[in-house]
């Protein structure tokens, strides 16, 4: 019971001995054995394993089959929608870079002298 | 062939892993509950019923419980009892099947079955006879053992007893060696000093 053994690489007698006490199941084992052999025929005649453990082995796969359709669903609908929605969101990404009226965004990072800041914050800032 | 060969010389002794012979008989036994055989089946049942019923309730606390995870546990052994490889000791492949029906059996419930300690035992109050006295050791390594994780309980019933190395217990819940020797020093320490406390009392 010290230390040392705690990283025995024998089973400690003592301390199975006391487990195996402590799990002895209620009911002798003849009896869960018949119990068992009692369902022998049918889970033969099934030709499977219990419903739930079948649920379990397909919970992984099903998730990631329904992660799957999701996609390609998303997919789907994103090609059905109409034109005129797709055509109006690139728009809009356009018209937020190009101003109406002044030398633009893009002019402005790539001009070689600094630009007035009021020019920058009125480009960004002002409403299209 | 010729029958005035020499006999064979002995083969050198070789060391025999504990329980060999019974792994020959086991994958015997396999072989022939595949071919059908119900009584091979039985005699396999009736071998390991007591270590699946101790392994599931150390994984799942209540021994009811345990009861119906090891029954699920030996009928989808019998159903995938083809795949059973028997160059492979039988013990290990059985015994993880059985954590397996447990560990799923418990996913389900979603209900903790650590059984609460009896206040009366937290004081150890008398202990008239050996038999009561066994009870409430009983008792309270159950409370100890509802205080580990089910992966540590399993590690060190499996190995303290039913005596199957680190290797074997790795391959029985599905973790590595080395996170075996973990846990089963981990619940040996908590453990002991239950066993000491209560040697020491």
């Amino acid at each position: 019971m010290n230390d040392e053994r705690q990283f025995d690489h024998t089973p400690d007698p003592v301390l199975g001995d006391a487990l195996r006490t402590a799990l002895r199941p209620p009911g002798n084992d003849a009896a869960f054995v018949a119990r068992v052999m009692a369902r022998y025929d049918a889970t033969l005649a099934a030709g499977t394993v219990p419903t739930w453990e079948v649920l379990a082995r397909w919970a992984r796969p099903g998730i990631a089959a329904a992660l799957a359709l999701a996609v390609i669903g998303g997919f789907v609908l994103g090609r059905s929608l109409p034109p005129g929605a797709e055509s109006d969101e690139s728009a809009t990404v356009e018209a937020a870079i190009v101003p109406a009226s002044g030398p633009g965004l893009a002019a402005l990072v790539t001009a070689a002298a600094p630009p007035d800041a009021s020019i920058v914050l009125t480009s960004l800032v002002e409403p299209q | 062939m010729p029958a005035d060969l020499p006999p064979l010389p002995p083969f050198p002794p070789s060391p025999q892993p504990p329980g060999g012979a019974a792994r020959i008989e086991a994958a015997e036994l396999v072989a022939r509950a595949v071919e059908g055989d119900r009584g091979a089946f039985g005699l396999l049942v009736e071998r390991y019923a007591a270590q699946a019923r101790r392994v599931a309730q150390a994984v799942l606390g209540d021994p009811d419980d345990a009861d119906d995870a090891a029954q699920d546990g030996f009928l989808s052994a019998l159903v995938k009892l083809s795949q059973y490889d028997p160059r492979r000791p039988f013990g290990p492949w059985l015994m993880r099947i059985v954590a397996n029906a447990a560990a799923d059996r418990r996913r389900r419930m979603r209900v903790r079955r650590a059984e609460p300690l009896d206040p009366s035992l937290v004081g150890g109050g008398p202990r008239p006879d050996a038999e009561a006295v066994r009870s409430e050791l009983g008792a309270r390594l159950r409370a100890a053992l509802g205080e580990l994780t089910p992966r540590r309980r399993a590690a060190v019933v499996l190995f303290d007893v039913e005596g199957y190395s680190h290797a074997e217990i790795g391959e029985i819940l599905g973790v590595p060696e080395g996170t075996v020797r973990s846990e089963v020093f981990h619940a040996r320490r908590r453990l002991r000093a239950l066993l000491a406390d209560w040697k020491g009392a």
